[in-house]
């Protein structure tokens, strides 16, 4: 086969796209593929289907160094515009800080306690200040198997019950609600636990036992 | 047709749509990039970075050598990004060609960096056996390209999968495998020839 078929260079940018054309050869075939559009297409085709093989590759986050080091070499912009970004940065994140500190120290809007027919403690929910997450904290020990979950509702008067989330067996969580979530809370005198396969309810709707119900204590 | 067959052909679909439509909100970033968008850069490097770590770590085979390779690779992007034409081919593919010559450059240069053995290197990307990577392949939309290389004759896969993801030379494949050069050599040479019948076809 002579070196200048196009199967042959086809195979050449084959050869040069997956690395194994070396040396001389590789430097020669560079030279060639800028001047050759045939050859430049060859190599783009073959590059597109090996892509595919790195793109398979499990990602690694670089160290944040290496973007710091990329941004000194193609050059910032002026020291001054840096500063004044800075600037902005820093009363930007004082302000942010001190509205949630804020945030966080103004009292819930309303609370809840779930308890056993015993009478232990086993939840307390609290409705953040703006009413925009639930706070649940696991205060007793709940035991749940490992293919069942808690699912909290409310209870809306003259409503069905709405799903607010599924409860933690221990610690705390954070329940972000949504306007249907709010506006079924703010018309709900009480919440509701019930039992339900892992992940909850697959219905919207509660399907299994109404284990635990407690009133809400607006503030 | 059945159900479940139709179902996958979807997914398939949905696959190549996704794919693409990440492809040109990659070229769309580069495209920015030609105009001097700082922004649109930095999106890049959050976008494609980790991506282009894994392909420089799996050639050169040190964590740091390879972060080093990153910055340049993206100093190139940055000098380079108006080069790019869509009509040549994907974002992605554009951006792993010159992360992944830039390694081979550098490992043909320096000859002796300290290459780590795969296992040690933090973070490892997939460690699989070339068969493994394929059987993964397949089920992206990889279609052609993992169909055609499981056809081939397993020595042929073995060292087209090994040069071009560890960026090896022939030799290096034949001391991977314990195999000798001559055969190799036309393990690659026919492998590439048979990829490339089974492609076009």
């Amino acid at each position: 086969m002579k070196r200048d078929e196009p199967e042959n260079l086809d195979l050449l940018a084959a050869e040069y796209v997956i690395g194994t054309l070396r040396g001389g050869a590789r430097r020669s075939f560079e030279r060639r593929q800028r001047r050759d559009p045939f050859v430049a297409r060859r190599v783009s085709a073959w590059e597109e289907r090996f892509a595919q093989l790195s793109l398979r590759l499990v990602p690694i986050a670089p160290s944040p160094e290496v973007w710091a080091a990329i941004e000194r070499q193609v050059g910032g912009g002026s020291q001054r515009r840096w500063f004044a970004l800075a600037a902005a940065a820093a009363v930007i994140t004082v302000f942010t800080f001190g509205w949630i500190v804020w945030q966080e120290t103004r009292p819930p809007q309303a609370t809840a306690t779930l308890a056993s027919e015993q009478g232990a403690e086993l939840w307390r929910v609290e409705l953040t200040a703006r009413g925009d997450e639930l706070e649940v904290a696991a205060v007793g020990t709940v035991s749940v198997p490992g293919d069942r979950a808690r699912e909290l509702w409310a209870l809306p008067e003259g409503g069905a019950p709405v799903s607010l989330g599924l409860m933690p067996a221990t610690g705390e969580a954070r329940l972000a609600l949504n306007d249907r979530q709010r506006a079924a809370l703010s018309a709900a005198t009480n919440i509701a636990v019930s039992d339900e396969p892992a992940g909850g309810s697959p219905t919207g709707a509660p399907t299994g036992a109404v284990l635990y119900v407690a009133q809400i204590a607006r503030t | 047709m059945h159900p479940g067959v139709r179902g996958l052909r979807i997914l398939d679909r949905m696959a190549a749509e996704t794919a693409r439509a990440e492809d040109s909100e990659v070229a769309g970033l580069l495209a920015a990039c030609a105009r001097q968008d700082r922004q649109a850069f930095q999106r890049l490097y959050e976008r494609t970075a980790p991506q282009l770590l894994a392909c420089l770590v799996r050639i050169l085979r040190n964590r740091a050598t390879a972060e080093d390779a990153l910055q340049d690779v993206f100093v190139q992007v940055w000098g380079r990004a108006g080069q790019y034409e869509r009509s040549r081919g994907s974002a992605w593919a554009w951006l792993i060609a010159i992360a992944r010559y830039r390694a081979i450059d550098l490992k043909r240069r320096e000859g002796r960096i300290h290459a780590e053995p795969y296992a040690d290197i933090d973070d490892l990307p997939g460690e699989d056996e070339p068969q493994d990577a394929l059987a993964a392949l397949g089920q992206r939309a990889t279609k052609a390209l993992a169909t055609c290389l499981a056809a081939l004759q397993p020595r042929q896969r073995d060292c087209i999968v090994l040069a071009y993801q560890g960026g090896l030379s022939q030799a290096e494949v034949a001391g991977e495998l314990g195999e000798p050069l001559g055969s190799v050599k036309s393990w690659i040479r026919r492998g590439l020839a048979a990829l490339k019948r089974c492609l076009e076809s």
